[in-house]
């Protein structure tokens, strides 16, 4: 069996492109789940009334939902809804923002809750108040808290956007079948595609592993 | 007037009560020592005096502020009010100088240079001024709690809770919180102490307080307690502690 890696090198340009197409929607998918999932898990840990339900309802939908229907909802079925039509590379942001901000919520939640809450108590006898408490010390013990989850979605988030192929967003696994139809070699372009994914996560991997070691002193 | 007044003061954890009818007068510079045997409510009244606990009924006043007025909110007396842990509580992501640093800056409003002085005085007054950058879990228990107590006069507070503060230490450790305890009731510092240290009771306190089933049983002079248990429970009680 030969590799032929001159058909490696001549896909090599639009592999790029879908590269860097993924690179962008992630960022967007987890920077805004990071903003969804710190705000909604502050309101799951305290409890906030009425709205924590809201927040309850927005994880139950998005966990008990597989992201490809995620994704197919906003980008065909919000235009007949609501009138809304995205282009396909918007709504793979969107639908990767609001399921990774789902998961983001209770790594969030549950940091905040795992902080003794002597602490909070030693915070509040100084004369403290509760938003002092959390940017004070809660704050810095929970984001700590979250790095090696944090992490784990954020790889899982890169690799669901995969699969935004469905709606025709030109990412990287969307031009790997597009350049296997052109050049009926499947061998040569997934093991590229592949090679593309692994590097990507690894740096995740490895920027997070990274910022955890700094942040090592508890 | 008297520094802390309750009246009536009951606290109920759902069903069950955990204080029932506390009167309670604290003057300025009594040292006050709580015993009883675990669960008879004395942690839960110290946290209800510092209103880490909400109270059921009753009334509270520390300083002249009554809990629930105009303008009386719990922070409003918890400035007021120092309180030092059994298990110390030090913030871990700060060194010792930063944890007595957080009051005064986020409470008192000093500058960092102001606070970090009042900082330094504290911690050379518990002698702790050259560990000053080093965190909680590169102290010995002894030490963290000497932090505690020197973190919590930094808000310049006007009464001293401790929860059984040298309960989870070593006895050989012990020594050194009390000491520091003992040198602020020379000073005139008012305290309210939770403690099975009868020595310690014996030899700082003005008053001592046996609590019982949510109650206050006895009140008087420690000596005069000691040698005179006015009731079963309370030789019972002594009995057990100084085993």
């Amino acid at each position: 069996m030969d590799f032929r890696w001159d058909v490696v090198w001549t896909a090599m340009p639009q592999m790029v492109e879908g590269a860097q197409l993924t690179a962008q929607i992630t960022l967007l998918g987890i920077g805004g789940g990071m903003v969804i999932g710190t705000l909604c898990g502050l309101i799951m840990a305290f409890r906030l009334p009425v709205i924590h339900w809201l927040v309850f309802a927005y994880i139950s939908v998005i966990r008990g939902t597989p992201i490809v229907v995620q994704a197919m909802f906003i980008y065909f079925a919000l235009p007949m809804a609501a009138d809304i039509a995205l282009s396909g590379f918007v709504a793979a942001s969107l639908t990767l923002a609001l399921n990774a901000g789902a998961y983001i919520t209770e790594i969030v939640r549950g940091a905040v809750q795992s902080i003794d809450r002597g602490l909070t108590d030693a915070g509040l006898a100084l004369g403290l108040s509760y938003p002092q408490v959390l940017v004070s010390i809660v704050g810095p013990l929970a984001f700590r808290r979250t790095i090696p989850p944090l992490g784990n979605q954020f790889i899982i988030s890169l690799k669901d956007s995969a699969l935004f192929l469905v709606i025709g967003v030109a990412e990287l696994a969307q031009q790997g079948e597009q350049l296997t139809a052109q050049t009926g070699r499947a061998l040569e372009i997934w093991t590229a595609v592949a090679v593309f994914y692994l590097a990507m996560t690894f740096s995740l991997a490895v920027i997070m592993r990274l910022i955890e070691r700094r942040m090592t002193i508890l | 007037m008297s520094l802390i007044a309750c009246s009536k003061l009951t606290k109920h954890f759902g069903d069950t009560p955990v204080l029932r009818d506390i009167d309670l007068v604290v003057e300025a510079g009594e040292v006050v020592v709580i015993v009883g045997a675990s669960g008879s409510g004395k942690s839960t009244l110290l946290r209800c005096i510092n209103v880490l606990e909400p109270i059921t009924s009753g009334t509270l006043e520390v300083d002249g502020k009554r809990l629930g007025e105009r303008g009386t909110s719990p922070r409003a007396i918890r400035r007021e009010t120092g309180m030092v842990f059994q298990q110390f509580n030090l913030f871990p992501h700060m060194t010792a100088r930063e944890n007595v640093m957080l009051g005064p800056r986020k409470v008192r409003r000093q500058g960092r240079a102001e606070a970090r002085a009042t900082a330094d005085r504290l911690l050379q007054r518990v002698g702790l001024l050259e560990w000053a950058d080093q965190r909680p879990s590169q102290l010995s228990g002894g030490q963290q709690q000497r932090v505690a107590i020197a973190r919590a006069l930094a808000v310049n507070p006007k009464v001293m809770l401790f929860d059984e503060p040298t309960s989870a230490l070593d006895p050989e450790l012990r020594g050194e919180v009390l000491q520091v305890m003992q040198d602020l009731a020379a000073e005139g510092m008012t305290m309210i102490i939770v403690t099975h240290e009868m020595r310690f009771a014996e030899a700082a306190a003005h008053r001592l307080i046996f609590m019982d089933d949510g109650r206050i049983v006895h009140e008087g002079h420690p000596g005069t307690l000691f040698a005179n248990p006015p009731s079963e429970r309370f030789s019972d009680f002594l009995g057990h502690v100084k085993t």
